[in-house]
């Protein structure tokens, strides 16, 4: 347990140091903050200066707008973020070679792994719930409704999928070797589940309803029951990425 | 206009977050002059005038680690 | 009692053979010089030592205990100085020590202490900047405060000097030499007089296997008294000499160096006695007669030929 906690916290202290920190906390505020405020202010300007030819029937803009603004940057960018973060968590010390001196004084493996996936994950969380806040502040702010149905659901399903693509990193990194194998494989497996995701009948057992369906809830589009399982399956596929990972990074030549 | 003008107090804690993340890369740029790429002038180009992205690319991508 | 024992290790990368049939062993307190050409699988064997590579066959014992492939248990009793150890370079020296205190098990007193102690020996007190500016030799010292932190029982030192100027190599070599008085050190290297400096026992590792082991000084001794000197008056008689010598049958070989004629042989006492008879009788005056000390390089040429 001491060993856990020093080596999460030699995590934290990189993740400060190199940036880490810095730049996710901000850019996941930043969306947060922004997305309201487009859903609000992209119609205005457009009224502002209209387009010769152009007659768009703009409608007002709703609460609506704001929420969807905020999943689809979040589902795009801050995955995007998050891939590029989180690809050298283990790669990189693979590749220089640091972890073999923490090793070599009888640092688990498996303590390595789940050290980074917790450290990575309380700041995945963190720099999430206060977007996630800012974001909510600034739609009550700008539209009213300051109950949307399920919202807290929709919210967390999305941070349940943000855990699961740590999950993924940290496996794929002990299954390709490389600086950026971990990143193409996640980036695959990804792309994969978008693809299966075409059919509407994987949405109950597909990770990335979890990060297409969270609109769905709050307009009533997406069952809650689909919603729920697809929480259930990516729970489960966490686990098992973090045990592979750990399986195979033990038996890892170093 | 007037429109737009009563939004300026919500936007300003988002420019002060862009501010805030300019001003660290440029500040690392010009406190370590060995990159992974580039040199000096092409980063602060890319942190002063890329919003968001150039500070973020420049710590994912750029930072020298020696 | 051994610190540590290997018997019948072998190793394949693909189907290339880089380790067979390792056998040796490390008693306490001394000081193991392994010593092989790059590619003869000396960093490959230490991985093995610290569970970092699989065994193909064999079993390694560290303190009694089996080493198990992929478990760092036996670990507790290592230091390891990796030939490029690499640190994390965004802490200062104290804090990486501090680290490497917690995952070591070490209590925050003991390892506070250890490390004012460490980084005075190894002349890193007082620098707190962070580890990324450190030159190659900061970096050696820092690894070998690190590698003893925990006072293992076993220190390996993967090639510690080589990447090192002469001045670094003997700073290195120093604190070794410190360290040697509590622990056992298993120590790799190609560079020879290293090794005579501070090793007590060697293997050379040749291919995959020793092609010697044992006391350095023992080895020394039995392959003493082979090759002489000889240095005549007249230098331009040594192709005469040369071609006398070269028809003792107990002469195995004869060079002419410089202005001398170096001479290898068998059985000393009888060697003597003919090259001296053979000098006589063909009227060579003798300036000098010298048998030479057996330096490493000899041998280790000699060995892996």
């Amino acid at each position: 347990m001491n060993r856990f906690l020093a080596f999460t916290k030699k995590e934290w202290m990189e993740q400060i140091r190199t940036f880490k920190t810095l730049i996710v906390f901000l850019i996941l505020l930043l969306f947060g903050l922004t997305s309201p405020l487009l859903a609000k202010l992209t119609p205005e300007m457009l009224k502002l200066f209209p387009i010769e030819g152009l007659n768009l029937a703009i409608p007002e803009p709703t609460w609506m707008d704001a929420y969807a603004q905020f999943f689809k940057n979040m589902t795009q960018m801050g995955v995007i973020v998050l891939l590029l973060v989180f690809n050298g968590l283990l790669s990189q010390e693979l590749s220089k070679g640091t972890l073999i001196n923490m090793l070599s004084k009888g640092l688990p493996r498996s303590t390595v792994i789940l050290s980074k996936f917790t450290a990575a994950s309380i700041l995945w969380t963190l720099s999430y719930a206060v977007s996630a806040l800012a974001n909510y502040g600034y739609a009550v702010f700008l539209f009213g409704n300051p109950f949307p149905p399920h919202l807290f659901f929709a919210c967390l399903s999305l941070w349940l999928l943000g855990e699961l693509i740590i999950a993924l990193l940290l496996f794929a990194t002990t299954l390709v070797s490389g600086n950026y194998g971990g990143l193409l494989l996640t980036g695959g497996v990804l792309c994969l589940l978008l693809l299966i995701s075409i059919l509407p009948q994987s949405a109950p057992f597909n990770p990335i309803t979890l990060g297409s369906g969270n609109m769905g809830l709050l307009t009533g589009d997406t069952a809650l029951g689909d919603m729920a399982s697809a929480c259930i399956v990516t729970v489960v596929l966490i686990v098992l990425c973090l045990a592979g990972a750990i399986l195979r990074f033990r038996k890892k030549q170093l | 206009m007037e429109n737009l003008m009563q939004y300026i107090p919500l936007l300003i804690p988002v420019i002060a977050l862009e501010f805030i993340l300019m001003v660290t890369a440029l500040v690392h740029v010009l406190r370590h002059p060995q990159y992974r790429f580039g040199n000096r002038v092409f980063w602060v180009i890319v942190v002063l005038f890329v919003q968001i992205i150039g500070p973020v690319v420049y710590f994912v991508a750029g930072r020298g680690e020696q | 009692m051994d610190i540590l024992s290997l018997s019948h290790i072998s190793k394949r990368f693909g189907r290339l053979p880089v380790i067979k049939d390792l056998s040796f062993s490390v008693p306490e307190h001394s000081v193991f010089g392994f010593i092989g050409k790059n590619g003869s699988g000396k960093t490959t064997t230490m991985k093995m030592i610290l569970g970092f590579l699989s065994m193909d066959g064999g079993e390694i014992k560290v303190c009694g205990e089996k080493v198990v492939y992929g478990s760092s248990k036996t670990n507790r009793f290592i230091g390891y100085l990796p030939d490029v150890p690499q640190f994390y370079p965004y802490m200062t020296p104290k804090e990486y020590l501090a680290l490497c205190g917690k995952v070591a098990g070490l209590s925050a007193e003991r390892t506070a202490k250890r490390s004012q102690e460490l980084l005075t020996l190894v002349g890193l007190d007082g620098i707190d900047r962070r580890i990324r500016g450190f030159s190659r030799g900061m970096n050696q010292r820092l690894g070998i405060a690190q590698a003893l932190l925990s006072e293992p029982k076993l220190l390996i030192c993967d090639e510690p000097t080589s990447a090192l100027d002469p001045i670094g190599r003997k700073e290195i070599l120093d604190i070794l030499a410190v360290a040697k008085t509590s622990t056992t050190i298993l120590f790799s290297t190609h560079i020879l007089s290293d090794v005579e400096r501070v090793c007590d026992n060697i293997g050379v590792l040749d291919e995959g296997v020793l092609k010697l082991e044992g006391n350095l000084n023992d080895i020394k001794n039995s392959y003493r008294q082979d090759t002489a000197l000889i240095s005549l008056a007249d230098p331009g008689r040594n192709q005469e000499l040369m071609e006398g010598l070269s028809q003792l049958s107990i002469i195995k070989g004869c060079t002419e160096k410089e202005r001398d004629v170096v001479v290898r042989f068998t059985g000393t006492e009888a060697a003597r006695r003919q090259i001296l008879e053979l000098l006589l009788s063909r009227n060579l005056p003798l300036v000098r007669f010298e048998l030479l000390e057996p330096t490493l390089e000899n041998l280790f040429l000699e060995v892996v030929q």
